[in-house]
């Protein structure tokens, strides 16, 4: 893990999801003005020390919109994921160890959930459970969940054969004892990865779901809800939509990195022979010679 | 040893062993009618080439494979049908340990080697840390190796260390049977020699029956008593390891023998002239 | 006059890890047209990077440092791409451990084979089919037709490296590379494949340099030998005289180790200590740490190879002494 905050690309990105962070938990402190207020003599003004990102169609600050607006679309695409993981991961590696009809039946669960659209069903289950973001993610996040159920259940599969694990068994391990010990530490790097991952996906779709006005009520503010009504605007104001468009590109971003940074450090966490210096054609783990040796070697 | 011999009934018996493995069209037989029996205090070494069956054998004795038909008994308990918990039971007392080929894959990556060597004993469970912590400095040093090694994990030993380990975590729980499978085939000649030193020493000081599972029989001309040998899932001969050597009764171990590269023997090229 | 040899490598000094640790530390042998000389020591001595030198495929990080190597009197070390693909295959050909990680596993075998023929040999494609089954029995493959549509999988590792070997001789080359070619084999296989390479050596005049590190399979198949240790050559010479009359204090621990091949009961020795780590800078002999009859004389300076009969060479000042100590 601490391998992958070297990589620049790794770095960058955390930086950002740390300031993004900061917004989340205290966008509405530290936004300079009141998201709401409306004021008639400044409409569509563009960037300006009163008003660092300009004002919208109704006068009101948009770095204090944007600002308000993290907290709700950050916080409930993390409540989808959340779900998701709950969901999927658990029962990704479970289903590695127990029967075949368990195993079966959760993976059709898993392709039938997959086939559906996803922000269609998110809209038909809002209108079902009524309108609300916080209701709105629920599906999002059971639309996760089988992403997670197959990205654990395959990292958990290659695991889960390996010898180690069987010597484990022949020491009368139970299967709880070698997925905590075993399995476990091994799959969380894979679960970090998707989660980066997923969370971008879970923003995206929760500024979709709010561009299109589901889930909130105006003047409520959310990334997507500002860029939704920028957009009705754009002759009068064609910059406008690009401020929260950037926003949730490189939030979405730098998750992505994120995620890639991960992943490519998990690879590497696989036993390498320590002083395999003479790269000759494959031979099978033949003694290596160590710089030194503890105990002697002959009586 | 031939004292101990003589005790009546043998710590292992497998009887009539079949096993099938794959399903459907591609099911096949591994073992045919296999017999084996080991008593206390023996070194067998058992012998095959690919497709001989031994591995399978091993596994079946561990309860890694089950059987199609025959028994295996160990101390007299049929141990070859067992369900699920009564099978880890069994496991949890610890008689029969099988200690695999390859440590590169055996020995979890992650864990220290305190932590692998202690494993059989913390899935036991009921006894303090201080009480395993000794235990497992004992089997270390049971096959020569430094309380220094405890903290370090398996990249960072050698590979005939990572072979004791391995050897270690199954003598920490004290087995009754210790089963080698290719102990030494990943170790260059000396090391080889050392680890087989090492489990001479351990028959000899425990008592301790151990079966090696190996295809090069000059490793186990050093050690064994009794040398069985496989050919395609049977057993073709079995006896004392001085007789199956020198006089081999079934073609396939006179094969085996005379295809063995050999310092001393008349070289290949002209042995074959010698044929013709 | 002797023929000119097909290989000679002279003074080879190969280092690793961009240049941090020298591997191979001066090695010089030569091959003989229709030679086989084995190369023995342990993972890490310097001998399988001493082929690939000789193949001109060092891993990355790798580098030849010093001396030369020379392939039917062309230096090898000046070669462009281009040309050693014209090297490869029609003057020199190698087999290595694992055949199936050499061979395309969803093509069969013997498209693989006329794949190989095309290109070295520039046949037709019926041509080459034809060669390519006659290839198949010539190492010993029973109904090479069959086989030749045969994919990897299906075949056993015998049969694989036994293709590798006609892949390798498809090219008709003076020079064999086999390195570790039989280890990961059964017994009784290695035995097949070694007779072969004995028919081959005989019926086309191919010379072989093998590696192993089993002094029991080089005394079997080998003319000469050359003991590895540490990145050097520590001894050499004709097969039989080294097995009987072994003069390096190493060699002779290799002996006393190696399988007796009598089976029968014997004392299992080791060799105390283990080798140095690669490349490590040590003054004077690199196996003093280990060896029975060091004198302070074999730390001070670097050690000369010898010849101390015809054929025969050693790296090792206690040479005469040692005789004492050898069993």
């Amino acid at each position: 893990m601490r391998a992958t905050l070297k990589l620049p690309s790794a770095r960058i990105a955390i930086g950002i999801l740390v300031l993004i962070a900061v917004a989340t938990a205290f966008g509405s402190a530290l936004a300079p003005r009141s998201p709401l207020a409306i004021d008639p003599g400044a409409l569509f003004q563009g960037p300006s020390p009163r008003h660092l990102l300009g004002t919208d169609y109704l006068g009101r600050d948009v770095l204090s919109r944007l600002l308000a607006g993290t907290r709700l679309s950050v916080a409930t695409a993390l409540e989808a994921v959340g779900i998701g993981l709950v969901l999927g991961a658990p029962l990704g590696i479970a289903t590695v160890f127990t029967g075949r009809w368990l195993d079966f039946t959760a993976n059709r669960l898993a392709d039938a959930f997959m086939t559906l659209p996803n922000l269609f069903f998110a809209i038909a289950v809002t209108a079902a459970l009524g309108n609300g973001l916080v209701q709105a993610m629920i599906p999002i996040g059971i639309l996760l969940a089988p992403h997670y159920f197959r990205i654990t259940r395959a990292a958990t599969l290659e695991f889960a054969r390996a010898q180690y694990v069987e010597a484990a068994a022949l020491l009368g391990a139970s299967t709880a004892y070698l997925i905590r010990v075993h399995v476990l530490r091994k799959v969380l790097p894979t679960i970090a990865v998707t989660t980066a991952s997923l969370t971008g996906a879970a923003l995206l779709s929760v500024s979709f779901l709010t561009f299109l006005g589901i889930g909130v009520q105006p003047p409520t503010p959310t990334w997507g809800g500002v860029l939704s009504s920028d957009l009705n605007y754009l002759n009068l104001a064609p910059w406008a939509p690009f401020i929260p468009g950037a926003l949730i590109a490189i939030t979405v971003g730098a998750l992505n990195a994120l995620a890639d940074a991960f992943r490519d450090r998990a690879g590497a966490g696989t036993l390498a022979l320590p002083e395999f210096l003479v790269a000759g054609p494959p031979a099978r783990a033949a003694a290596v010679p160590v710089p030194s040796e503890e105990a002697a070697d002959a009586a | 040893m031939t004292a101990l011999r003589d005790a009546p009934a043998p710590l292992l018996e497998v009887t009539s062993l079949d096993v099938v493995l794959g399903h459907g069209w591609r099911a096949h037989r591994v073992l045919s009618g296999v017999d084996l029996a080991i008593w206390p205090g023996q070194i067998v070494g058992l012998v095959g080439e690919t497709g001989s069956g031994k591995t399978t054998l091993a596994r079946a004795i561990v309860g890694l494979v089950k059987p199609r038909a025959g028994h295996i008994a160990v101390a007299g308990t049929d141990v070859s049908r067992l369900g699920r918990r009564a099978l880890r039971a069994h496991r949890r007392a610890g008689h029969v340990q099988l200690v695999f080929q390859d440590p590169l894959r055996s020995l979890d990556p992650d864990l220290t080697v305190a932590g692998i060597v202690a494993e059989g004993l913390v899935i036991r469970g009921g006894r303090p840390a201080a009480e395993i912590r000794s235990r497992v400095v004992a089997a270390l040093s049971q096959v020569g190796l430094d309380e220094a090694l405890l903290s370090r994990t398996p990249g960072q030993i050698s590979g005939g260390q990572r072979q004791r380990v391995s050897i270690a975590r199954a003598l920490a729980v004290v087995p009754r049977l210790l089963i080698c499978d290719e102990p030494v085939s990943a170790l260059d000649a000396s090391n080889r020699n050392y680890v087989l030193r090492l489990l001479d020493e351990l028959r000899t000081s425990l008592g301790l029956p151990i079966v090696i599972i190996s295809h090069d029989l000059s490793s186990l001309a050093g050690i064994a008593d009794r040398v069985a040998v496989m050919y395609r899932g049977e057993i073709v001969e079995d006896g004392p390891a001085s007789q199956v050597f020198t006089a081999p009764a079934h073609p396939y171990t006179q094969r085996l023998i005379a295809s063995a590269p050999s310092l001393s023997k008349p070289r290949l090229s002209r042995r074959d002239r010698k044929d013709q | 006059m002797p023929p000119d040899p097909v290989l000679t490598i002279d003074d080879l000094r190969v280092t690793v890890h961009h240049g941090a640790a020298e591997a191979v530390r001066g090695v010089s042998l030569s091959v003989a047209p229709g030679e086989i000389v084995g190369l023995v020591g342990e993972s890490g001595s310097g001998k399988t990077l001493t082929c690939r030198a000789a193949l001109g495929v060092v891993p990355a990080g790798c580098d030849i440092s010093g001396g030369s190597v020379s392939f039917l009197g062309e230096d090898l070390g000046c070669l462009s791409g281009k040309e050693w693909e014209r090297l490869h295959g029609s003057g020199i050909g190698a087999v290595f451990q694992d055949p199936a990680s050499y061979l395309n596993p969803v093509l069969t075998v013997g498209s693989q084979l006329t794949e190989a023929l095309r290109v070295k040999k520039r046949l037709s494609r019926r041509a080459a089919r034809e060669r390519a089954i006659e290839l198949m029995g010539a190492v010993g493959l029973r109904e090479p037709a069959r086989v030749y549509h045969q994919i990897p999988a299906e075949l056993s590792g015998g049969m694989l490296q036994r293709v590798m070997i006609a892949i390798a001789i498809s090219g008709d080359p003076r020079l064999l590379i086999a390195d570790e070619a039989t280890s990961a084999l059964d017994v009784t296989i290695q035995a097949e494949i070694l007779t072969l390479l004995l028919r081959l050596r005989d019926e086309r005049g191919l010379a072989v340099l093998f590696v192993s590190h089993d002094l029991a399979v080089i005394r079997e198949l080998c003319d000469s030998v050359a003991v590895f240790y540490a990145g050097e050559i520590v001894e050499s010479g004709p097969v039989d005289e080294i097995i009987a009359r072994p003069r390096h204090p190493y060699t002779q621990g290799l002996l006393r180790v190696a399988s007796a091949g009598d089976l029968g009961r014997r004392a299992l020795e080791v060799i105390p200590g283990q080798p140095p780590a690669v490349g490590a800078p040590i003054a004077g002999c690199r196996f003093a740490d280990r060896c029975p009859v060091a004198a302070d004389a074999c730390r001070a300076g670097e050690i000369a190879s010898s010849e101390i009969r015809a054929g025969h060479t050693v790296r090792c000042i206690r040479a005469h002494d040692a005789e004492l100590v050898a069993s």
